[in-house]
């Protein structure tokens, strides 16, 4: 959700925007969706998937056609020259995710959705904790972990990365190249001129319009991009109400970020992400119209995906973004799948956190009692990790009832014999001085 | 995305900036004692980008220009070479996903970790107090396994990164001078680095900046790597 596009945009101005636009490959599956568009607007459905045509204001550049590759000598080639060398350090990369089954899962949606471009699309699954995709122009498509976590079920996935195979297809990259290289050279001589005219401040002013224009270009692709990865989807039988469901719970869990800062829309590269939700909502009846697509995938998802829920948890709860985590907690308590380990990371959550009860609000209790019941939970629900009792013995601990910390400790080493931290745990079993 | 080649550029270019032009270098020894024996250099994948400067300041990646000049660079190394009684051992990646193809990587990645903190320590600031006065950056024995494997006594790893001025920017670059202020146009940036394959310590390391140059040619590449490798200690 936290794009670093966008985040970049935000501190550096122009030139973090474009590094993080044109170097940054591609575009994240952060935030679109069009108030008029439709999905009539792509025309009717090409053999190549995606009838030609251009983007809002682009310049017309046919779509890539499967297994093409760009001649030497143009700036396309420049693209994807420097991709191919970020994809030489990805293929090395220490986060690289190599589970075997995962990465066959995700690359046989992408296979499906992408029909003969599948061979020309190389899926990198990395162990990120936040919510992203990117889309390379020379076909590297990237898949944060933090991504897997948040989709709920393979049509949710297929959304995204549907999403990220329009940017490819629809040579998203070298669009924005060309935008961004014409209006910064726009707006060096309008800058120039201005100041020779003895009248500065108006290129100033020209150079926050030509940012403006830059990052809107980007939402306007966001948005095609939208309406491709709906498209993609519903052809191949999946239910596209899913996508506007992802958007809205991402809003959820935004909202209910304490440390949320104002957004600032201006320099956004993607659109509010409340507007894309309503608009995948719309198109969705619209898809469903043409026929019925109601695959969900929830099976499949869980048998695949979910057995590395724990792991992703795990890197979630060290970001420490406790009201974030708490409200993604919730949605997954609420999807009803393996809560026993979802409610002891609620317990790790109120454990870490460790706030005390604010005596104004009615109801309100310590983050240490909050704990200790989600442990209680977890525990009747099963599933939960042996640490749970590592757990339950730290927070004893602080609350000063040995005995009850000791039995704890006791139980973790009897369930997890061989655990790395055996030596302090038996350290802490000792009765203090 | 940026990773390590980016912060690498990103050093390079605030280098250049600073305006310390030319080429510049440090070494472990000044003259490597081998002999009469022939020196095997086995010349890493050189890290060479080419590109052109767009009116609005923007650097457009050019494939075609990068495919000449790799070539041409990788001649222009081999005849410097020649000269110095070594031979030039050209390196191959091993395939992809494979142990020996990680260990390589391994090498090839601290390499460029101890790299940057070359460029950025010794030549820009803040200088490391306990390398102040030395000379003696290592990337460990493991180095050695790289060298059985070729054959080879040293590793040569060459970056070089070239950048021309398009005629919109040339237009530029003058108005700006009217005005009294700089827009920087084509700038040529690279390093040089000698490693020992038997101890894996850093013999030499060589920085180039400057706003000529040209890549493209074989001739003027010719010139490049010689005034790259203009102390080289072999």
């Amino acid at each position: 959700m936290r794009a670093a596009v966008r985040a970049a945009s935000r501190r550096h101005g122009l030139s973090a925007v474009l590094v993080a636009v044109l170097l940054g490959s591609g575009a994240c599956a952060t935030a679109p969706g069009d108030g008029e568009a439709s999905l009539a607007d792509e025309g009717g459905a090409a053999p190549g998937l995606i009838a030609p045509g251009a983007g809002p204001g682009v310049a017309l550049v046919p779509d890539l056609g499967p297994g093409q590759r760009p001649a030497l000598a143009t700036d396309e080639a420049g693209w994807w020259m420097v991709m191919d060398r970020a994809e030489s350090k990805l293929r090395t990369a220490g986060n690289l995710v190599r589970d075997e089954a995962l990465n066959r899962y995700v690359k046989g949606i992408v296979c499906r959705l992408a029909g003969p471009y599948c061979p020309d699309i190389r899926v990198y699954l990395l162990r990120v904790p936040y919510f992203n995709a990117s889309m390379a122009p020379n076909g590297v498509m990237q898949v944060w972990t933090g991504l897997l976590l948040r989709t709920r079920n393979e049509a949710q996935l297929a959304a995204v990365l549907g999403h990220e195979l329009g940017h490819y297809l629809r040579r998203h990259t070298l669009h924005r190249w060309r935008d961004a290289k014409s209006t910064t050279s726009a707006l060096i001589f309008f800058q120039i001129g201005a100041a020779l005219g003895g009248v500065p401040a108006v290129g100033q002013i020209a150079r926050l319009i030509a940012m403006g224009s830059i990052t809107a270009f980007s939402r306007d692709q966001e948005r095609e991009s939208d309406r491709m990865g709906l498209r993609l989807m519903t052809e191949i039988g999946y239910d596209p109400r899913e996508s506007a469901k992802l958007w809205q719970n991402l809003i959820r869990e935004d909202e209910a970020d304490e440390d949320k800062k104002a957004r600032f829309i201006f320099f956004s590269t993607h659109p509010a992400p409340e507007e894309r939700s309503e608009t995948l909502k719309r198109l969705a009846e619209v898809a469903l119209k043409a026929g019925p697509a109601v695959e969900t995938g929830d099976e499949r998802f869980r048998d695949i995906v979910l057995p590395h829920r724990q792991e992703y948890l795990r890197d979630e709860l060290r970001l420490r973004r406790f009201s974030r985590f708490e409200e993604l907690l919730k949605m997954l308590v609420e999807d009803g799948v393996d809560t026993g380990e979802l409610h002891f990371f609620q317990g790790e959550l109120y454990r870490l956190r460790d706030k005390k009860a604010d005596g104004d609000k009615e109801g309100d209790t310590d983050d240490r009692d909050k704990a200790l019941a989600a442990y209680a939970k977890a525990l009747g629900a099963g599933g939960a990790p042996p640490e749970i009792h590592r757990s339950l013995g730290l927070i004893h601990l602080k609350s000063g009832q040995s005995e009850k910390a000791w039995a704890a400790f006791a139980k973790y080493l009897e369930l997890k014999p061989d655990a790395d931290d055996i030596e302090i745990i038996k350290s802490m079993m000792q009765p203090m001085g | 995305m940026l990773g390590r080649g980016g912060l690498i550029t990103v050093l390079i270019f605030s280098l250049a900036l600073a305006g310390c032009g030319g080429v510049a270098s440090y070494y472990a020894k000044e003259k490597l004692e081998r002999g009469d024996k022939t020196a095997h250099v086995l010349l890493m994948t050189p890290d060479v980008q080419l590109g052109e400067v767009t009116a609005g300041g923007l650097v457009e990646p050019n494939a075609e220009w990068t495919a000449m000049a790799k070539k041409h660079i990788v001649a222009a190394l081999k005849e410097q070479l020649a000269k110095r009684k070594s031979r030039i051992v050209l390196y191959r990646s091993p395939k992809a996903d494979t142990p020996k193809a990680r260990i390589h990587n391994q090498l090839i990645k601290l390499h460029n970790a101890v790299g940057s903190s070359i460029l950025l320590h010794k030549f820009a600031a803040p200088t490391l107090p306990t390398k102040e006065d030395k000379f003696d950056w290592t990337l460990g024995p493991q180095a050695r396994i790289v060298g059985h494997e070729y054959g080879a006594d040293y590793a040569l790893f060459v970056y070089l990164h070239d950048t021309y001025t398009s005629p919109g920017r040339v237009a530029v670059m003058v108005l700006a001078a009217v005005l009294g202020a700089l827009a920087p146009g084509g700038a040529q940036v690279g390093f040089a680095s000698l490693v020992d394959l038997k101890t894996g310590d850093v013999l030499w390391f060589s920085r180039l900046d400057r706003a000529s140059g040209d890549l493209r040619t074989l001739g003027a590449a010719r010139e490049s790597v010689k005034t790259l490798l203009q102390d080289f200690p072999l």
